[in-house]
């Protein structure tokens, strides 16, 4: 069974953690000062997906639930934001708040319909209706500018700077971050994690299972439409792609990568795959082997992520 | 609708779910045994299309080459197969299904710079093959040999398939495995050899329906990620592990996206989608697949 | 009458696994059921909490027709169920486990942002103490010992406050310290807190030790019930059952 070895000692591991904690908030905060335009750029892109991600593993890594169609969330929020934004020429504040509320409806609708089935039919549902959302999105010219998809969003002057831009980007990731930790640290959390365990079991201790999972997917779509509503005001624009089943591996890469069983694991998933994507891609035509044979190499020698193998390194119980 | 256009259209209909009977297939039989849901079947696909091109073209001067091209590439893609399922896939047999999902997905990115290395970004074409060459005169109207010939093609394979695991000892086997792997072990069959000799033959359907597309179309890149979605669909649809099913999947799915082309074009992608979603909530095991 | 089923029947395609079972479980009483194996007495407890439906026939719980309803409305009306084949929660600590059933029991486990791991502390502990594991109550629970997860699988059970409890085989693969242990731990537990329990047994030590009632089940019909004397005494139970045990038993 993945993932089952003896949980360290997380009491001398606990002050570890929180000066850990506290040398990357100081980092974070002092970033823009420490590096470049371009590397800040590529920064608050690793911190919009390292929400996304970790928007995923809630059901993922939590829940038990695979599900191959987060994209499809992901670009209803970017959507709903940019629709608002250029179509109706709305306040950047109404129009961020929406994005996470069409998620959440949609998600809705989209997970009731999912959870009544299990396992691979439930991945194989949510990644139909993803690119039933791609499909939307694709044709509605109209409306979503169909495969040109939506430019030039006009955002407010505040978000000119770049240091503007990543400080906001930092405490909206930021606050949404800590709402997930504790979500999965709840009483509420707690009994997903029981749900991922033994499905069969938990209706024997009086919870309706498919409640739940409901639950768990609406909460999911409700961040990764924060996430995706971000990306799209920084990169000004929002392109039908953000909802193609490429997108929503990507997510999946990045939650494995960095090890699903830990909270921390998708956060540094998304940090070292974007940084990866960025500097290899501008040194190599091959880019897409590489990744290729490192999630091949990642699924069969460490399946628990960088996270799950380093806690097994450094906190080995003795 | 003049029953010309909607011959032509059910024709076209048919030979494109041919096409995709064949791949779904595939898909189906290797994720009824081996349970695995194999996202780089499109991958063993397009390069079983790139192999007939190799072949033809480098062996251009001989008469007939394509013919050459249906032997030898599908058994390339074969091999490859076997060769994926020994080195990798025995790996991680039994783990959670989003491992699996994870490696057939890299295997894609893989196949895919690894034909866009060989054979560049371009296009490339293969001519149909005498004597396929023309058409036909069927009910007062002109079909493509070419296309009757995949039908026929595709019917072919059906009733093999059916022949080999209905009525042969080793199709005996395979169910045995399919249905029971703890089972067939104890009754001494040599499970992983099912195991890499059924993905073989999965990818030997694959490379086959490769093989056969491109003197109706093109060969080039992106063919892997565009059918492996609607290879999904007919799978679903027709039952995973049924091959009757993908046989009927594929009809329905051809006859629907060939009708929806012609009546909604925007949205014709859509109805395979609407139908697989529909079929998982009705009927999850699909039209002909085994329950649950 | 605190459990009582009448004529419950279940076929599985033509294969009939449970045909018109009676039976009955009151207060503060222990009733055994034995059978040789495939005589259909998990499917039983199956339909009893409502994990598979049942062809025909009813189950009541205090007077109440519980047959229809799904698993989690039957557990929280106050029936608790351990299973055959183990079926805890691996990864989660041995405490875990039990809290997580705890918040289930007392309708905590809708809230979203309040810290876990301060909640429902003392009852939880509490529990582990009455089933023997307050030591282990760090270790995750697919590391425990065979014995000590079952004894966590009644843990989990009690923590729902059941005033009916079911268990599947609860002293399977245990050595005979383990066992006897158990057994005390079960009888002690139903004094206590005064509920009704239904298990499904093989070890005819324990059935006999500790059971007001048995019944006798055999290829899904219930053969025979009364007191362990009479089960001991009547000619047809031993001659299908009881004659390899008895023997056993006695070697024991």
């Amino acid at each position: 069974m993945e993932g089952i070895k003896a949980k360290p000692s997380w009491l001398h591991g606990r002050a570890l953690r929180a000066i850990l904690m506290s040398i990357v908030l100081a980092l974070l905060i002092a970033l823009p000062a420490l590096i470049s335009k371009s590397w800040l750029n590529i920064t608050i892109e690793i911190l919009i997906m390292a929400l996304a991600a970790c928007s995923l593993n809630l059901m993922l890594g939590y829940t038990g639930m695979v599900s191959f169609g987060p994209a499809g969330l992901y670009a209803v929020g970017a959507y709903t934001t940019a629709i608002l934004l250029t179509k109706l020429k709305m306040n950047i504040v109404p129009a961020m708040i929406a994005a996470p509320i069409m998620a959440a409806i949609i998600g809705w609708a989209v997970g009731w319909v999912c959870v009544r089935r299990t396992k691979v039919y439930f991945a194989l549902l949510t990644l139909a209706f993803s690119q039933i959302i791609w499909t939307i999105i694709f044709e509605w010219y109209a409306v979503t500018g169909g495969d040109d998809g939506i430019v030039s969003i006009p955002t407010p002057e505040f978000f000119f700077s770049i240091a503007n831009s990543y400080y906001f980007c930092l405490a909206l990731v930021g606050c949404c971050i800590f709402a997930l930790w504790r979500i999965v640290n709840s009483p509420f959390g707690r009994t997903l994690q029981a749900i991922r365990e033994n499905p069969d079991r938990v209706e024997f201790i009086g919870v309706n299972l498919k409640r739940y999972q409901l639950a768990a997917f609406v909460l999911s779509s409700i961040f990764l439409g924060i996430a995706g509503s971000l990306y799209c005001v920084f990169s000004g624009s929002a392109f039908p792609d953000y909802a193609h089943w490429t997108k929503s591996t990507d997510m999946l890469v990045m939650c494995l990568l960095g090890g699903i069983y830990h909270f921390s694991g998708p956060l540094a998933g998304s940090a070292v795959y974007t940084i990866l994507a960025k500097t290899l891609s501008k040194h190599t035509m091959q880019w897409n082997l590489i990744l290729g044979v490192a999630i091949v190499l990642l699924v069969l020698l460490m399946r628990n992520g960088v996270v799950g193998f380093v806690s097994e390194k450094v906190f080995r119980k003795k | 609708m003049t029953l010309e256009a909607a011959l032509g259209q059910a024709l076209s209909g048919i030979s494109l779910g041919m096409v995709w009977f064949l791949i779904a297939a595939g898909l189906s039989i290797i994720f009824g045994t081996l349970k695995i849901l194999n996202m780089a079947h499109g991958s063993i696909y397009m390069l079983g299309g790139f192999l007939c091109y190799q072949v033809t073209s480098t062996f251009s001067h001989i008469p007939g080459v394509f013919w050459l091209a249906l032997l030898v590439a599908p058994l390339v893609t074969a091999l490859v197969g076997g060769c994926i399922e020994i080195l990798l896939l025995r790996r991680i047999y039994g783990l959670d299904m989003i491992y699996q999902y994870l490696l057939t997905f890299g295997l894609i990115l893989i196949v895919a710079e690894v034909c866009k290395l060989i054979w560049g970004v371009g296009y490339n074409t293969v001519a149909v093959p005498w004597p396929l060459n023309d058409t036909v005169s069927l009910f007062g109207l002109s079909f493509p040999k070419y296309n009757l010939f995949m039908i026929g093609m595709g019917i072919l394979v059906f009733v093999g398939l059916r022949a080999l695991i209905g009525a042969t000892s080793l199709g005996a086997v395979v169910r045995a495995v399919t249905h029971n792997r703890e089972i067939a072990n104890a009754l001494g069959i040599n499970v992983p050899r099912v195991y890499t000799g059924v993905f073989m033959l999965g990818c030997w359907l694959a490379g086959l329906a490769g093989t056969l597309t491109p003197p109706m179309s093109v060969v080039a890149l992106g063919a892997d990620v565009s059918v492996i979605i609607d290879c999904f669909i007919i799978v679903v649809i027709g039952g995973l592990g049924s091959i009757p099913g993908a046989f009927l999947g594929a009809i329905i799915l051809g006859f629907t996206t060939a009708f929806g082309l012609y009546i909604i074009p925007k949205l014709a992608v859509a109805f395979g989608f609407i139908l697989m979603i529909i079929i998982l909530i009705i009927r999850p095991r699909g039209l002909m697949g085994e329950p649950d | 009458m605190l459990l009582e089923t009448k004529g419950l029947r279940k076929s599985f395609g033509g294969l009939r696994a449970v045909f018109g079972i009676d039976l009955q479980v009151d207060e503060n009483e222990i009733v055994s059921i034995i059978g040789p194996n495939g005589a259909g007495k998990s499917t039983l407890f199956n339909l009893i909490t409502g994990h598979i439906p049942a062809d025909r026939g009813a189950v009541y719980f205090k007077g109440k027709d519980v047959t229809r309803l799904p698993p989690f409305k039957i557990s929280r009306l106050g029936i608790g169920r351990s299973f055959q084949k183990l079926n805890i929660f691996p990864r989660l600590s041995t405490f875990q486990n039990v809290q997580v059933a705890s918040f289930s029991a007392k309708g905590l486990n809708r809230s979203l942002f309040s810290r876990a791991e301060n909640i429902l502390t003392e009852e939880v502990e509490h529990i582990l103490e009455s089933v023997g594991l307050a030591d282990r109550a760090g270790t995750l629970g697919g590391l425990l010992a065979h014995g000590d997860q079952k004894r966590l699988e009644i843990g989990i059970a009690l923590a729902l406050n059941p005033e009916l409890l079911l268990l599947d085989e609860p002293t399977q693969g245990m050595s005979p310290g383990e066992t006897s242990q158990t057994t005390e731990l079960i009888h002690l537990l139903v004094k206590k807190r005064r509920i009704g329990l239904a298990f499904v047994e093989h070890d005819m030590k324990v059935v006999f030790s500790i059971s007001d009632k048995i019944y006798v089940m055999h290829q899904g019909m219930m053969i025979f019930s009364g007191k362990p004397s009479e089960v001991r005494s009547n000619e047809r139970v031993q001659s299908i059952y009881l004659g390899k045990e008895k023997d056993s038993a006695s070697r024991g």
